[in-house]
């Protein structure tokens, strides 16, 4: 059975992967905006004490990838409704979550493509160079990044079964996501009643182990603890988002709200 | 014979909310108490207008909706409750060109349909090489969908919906906008699945689809079941009546009042034939018919074209149930 589910997901990956490739608009959402966003946060913030070019990069390019996986959690389950595919996968043995890990699993391999080709540009562009303090402990926290955010996008997917106009929701995450999970400014930098939500976001923790590995000077320790704070909400979302699959499915079947006319 | 589909006293009530600031509840009954059964191997028809309520009850019969009230079994399993050993044994299309991935070619969507059910990969090579060339698209299955006929994309549906070799299949207006050909063609593809046991239930509104291809048929209108019974077995209900069918150009709702006012005149009903009219008369005794219903159209300054005096069809049953709502 897992190998079967892990079959779903390698080809609902391929097949996505063929058809976002030729999406412009994902292709500016996860290509072109991650890099004036990276342009414009070194243009900004490079005659201020302690720039770091590689924490702009690594920020930035933590936006481009929430980008893309609040994408694939919204707006793929609203094409799926509109091309009338939703209710062939809800209606398959399948279960809609094994779907949209496929799906953001592609959509996050081209963001990341994408920024290792346009995040070194950005930086020679600007004539910095790039140096990563920690290779290793980086390339974990990479990958800890992308699950701790399509961790966070399972948890966002299921509301958009029942909510027919759903994407509007999705694209308010965006921001507030960005600034509390300080992917490119330090959260001390906000006011001291939302550094509880920020603590309760793995998207954080996940920041905070890609700077403090890529820029150095921070303790092993601290990089640890944020792994495994990271780790802890990521199965903690697993298990709401489960819930919240079952809920709302159910609750879409009585709405009729998973197929459109 | 044990029933494959059963369903007792189903009904469904839609619930949307209008207005901003005091919203309101709108409930739409669309299915009201129906109750039927399939058995195994069975062509099922359900007859009727748009809005009637089949795409409905073939939702709740395919787990996508939930019913409101009465119970459905589809193979012995409940549709609420055991949705999850439904869904593998059964297939289904919702008609028109929806429900395909129009960026990827027909090959990958079946191969991406093929792993939603499971299908391991040795047997999904040989099952998509056999539904290619059963639906006759091999050698056209790598272009991308979007450039396929309308045709071709309810053949690659059909292809989809067998790839599990379901044992129930749902078929809603399958043939919905094809041209003659592709519709015949279709249709010969239906009735060749049910010579290998398979059970289906169709949906249409093309009233000489089902004839040609129910051995029973349930027409429903306004959500509940207003017959039931083979095709022949419909006919009956209007065997005691003959069809006047006079080709016009133009009839005013006037001069409907006035024929449907004539002795011996039961229900009247227009059909549109290009730039004319077709007025159907049904009536006890046609022949006895035309006479009145000439006279009283050409006193309106009204002009007639052929007059034909012929026996009911299935349209005319029809008809006749759902009240002249086509």
């Amino acid at each position: 059975m897992i190998l079967s589910r892990l079959r779903v997901i390698w080809t609902v990956f391929r097949l996505h992967l063929k058809q976002v490739a030729v999406n412009t608009f994902i292709i500016f959402a996860v290509i072109v905006q991650p890099l004036i966003v990276a342009l414009l946060a070194i243009y900004l913030l490079r005659d201020t004490e302690g720039f770091q070019a590689i924490y702009v990069i690594v920020g930035s390019a933590m936006g481009g990838l929430w980008t893309g996986i609040l994408h694939s959690s919204g707006y793929n389950i609203q094409s799926e409704r509109w091309a009338g595919t939703l209710e062939s996968i809800i209606g398959s043995p399948t279960q809609l979550a094994t779907v949209i890990i496929g799906k953001t699993l592609a959509n996050t391999a081209m963001s990341i493509s994408s920024i290792l080709f346009s995040y070194p540009m950005a930086a020679f562009l600007f004539g910095y160079r790039l140096t990563i303090a920690h290779p290793f402990s980086f390339t974990v926290s990479v990958l800890l990044t992308v699950l701790a955010l399509v961790s966070l996008g399972l948890i966002i997917a299921p509301f958009m079964s029942v909510n027919i106009g759903g994407t509007i929701w999705t694209n308010m995450l965006e921001m507030p996501i960005y600034i509390l999970g300080g992917f490119l400014f330090p959260i001390s930098l906000l006011p001291g009643w939302t550094t509880p939500m920020s603590y309760a976001l793995a998207p954080y923790w996940a920041a905070r182990a890609l700077h403090a590995t890529s820029s150095g000077g921070v303790p092993i320790g601290d990089v640890f603890s944020s792994w495994g704070l990271l780790v802890g909400f990521c199965v903690l979302y697993w298990f709401i988002s489960a819930w919240l699959f079952r809920v709302l499915l159910r609750q879409a079947r009585e709405e009729a709200t998973l197929g459109v006319q | 014979m044990d029933a494959v589909i059963e369903v007792r006293d189903l009904k469904r009530i839609y619930r949307t909310k209008i207005g901003v600031l005091r919203r309101k509840v709108k409930e739409v009954l669309a299915v009201d108490g129906i109750d039927f059964s399939v058995s195994q191997g069975e062509l099922f028809g359900l007859l009727g207008p748009n809005g009637a309520g089949k795409t409905t009850t073939i939702k709740m019969l395919t787990t996508l909706l939930t019913p409101t009230a009465g119970q459905a079994r589809v193979l012995g399993y409940d549709v609420v409750q055991e949705a999850s050993q439904i869904r593998p044994r059964i297939g289904f299309i919702f008609g028109g060109e929806r429900g395909l991935y129009w960026r990827l070619s027909g090959y990958d969507n079946l191969v991406y349909f093929a792993n939603l059910y499971h299908i391991p990969p040795d047997v999904r090579k040989r099952r998509i090489s056999y539904l290619l060339e059963l639906v006759g698209l091999e050698g056209r299955e790598d272009e991308k969908v979007q450039g396929y006929s309308r045709g071709m994309k309810q053949r690659l549906h059909i292809a989809r919906v067998l790839l599990h070799d379901p044992q129930v299949l749902f078929l809603d207006e399958p043939t919905m906008g094809l041209d003659p050909v592709g519709a015949r063609e279709l249709r010969e593809a239906i009735r060749n699945l049910q010579t290998k046991e398979k059970t289906i239930l169709l949906t249409t509104h093309y009233m000489f689809e089902a004839d040609a291809m129910c051995q029973r048929i349930a027409v429903i209108d306004h959500g509940k079941i207003v017959a039931l019974d083979t095709p022949s077995g419909l006919k009956r209900h209007v065997q005691d009546l003959s069809v006047l069918e006079i080709e016009m150009f133009g009839i005013p709702p006037e001069a409907m009042e006035r024929v449907q006012a004539l002795d011996g005149v039961d229900m009247l009903s227009v059909e549109d034939r290009d730039q004319k009219q077709a007025l159907l008369v049904h009536s006890n005794d046609g022949s006895a018919a035309v006479a009145p219903v000439v006279s009283t159209l050409e006193g309106m300054g009204l002009r007639v074209g052929s007059v034909v005096v012929r026996e009911p069809t299935l349209e005319d049953a029809y008809v006749r149930l759902v009240g002249g709502e086509t």
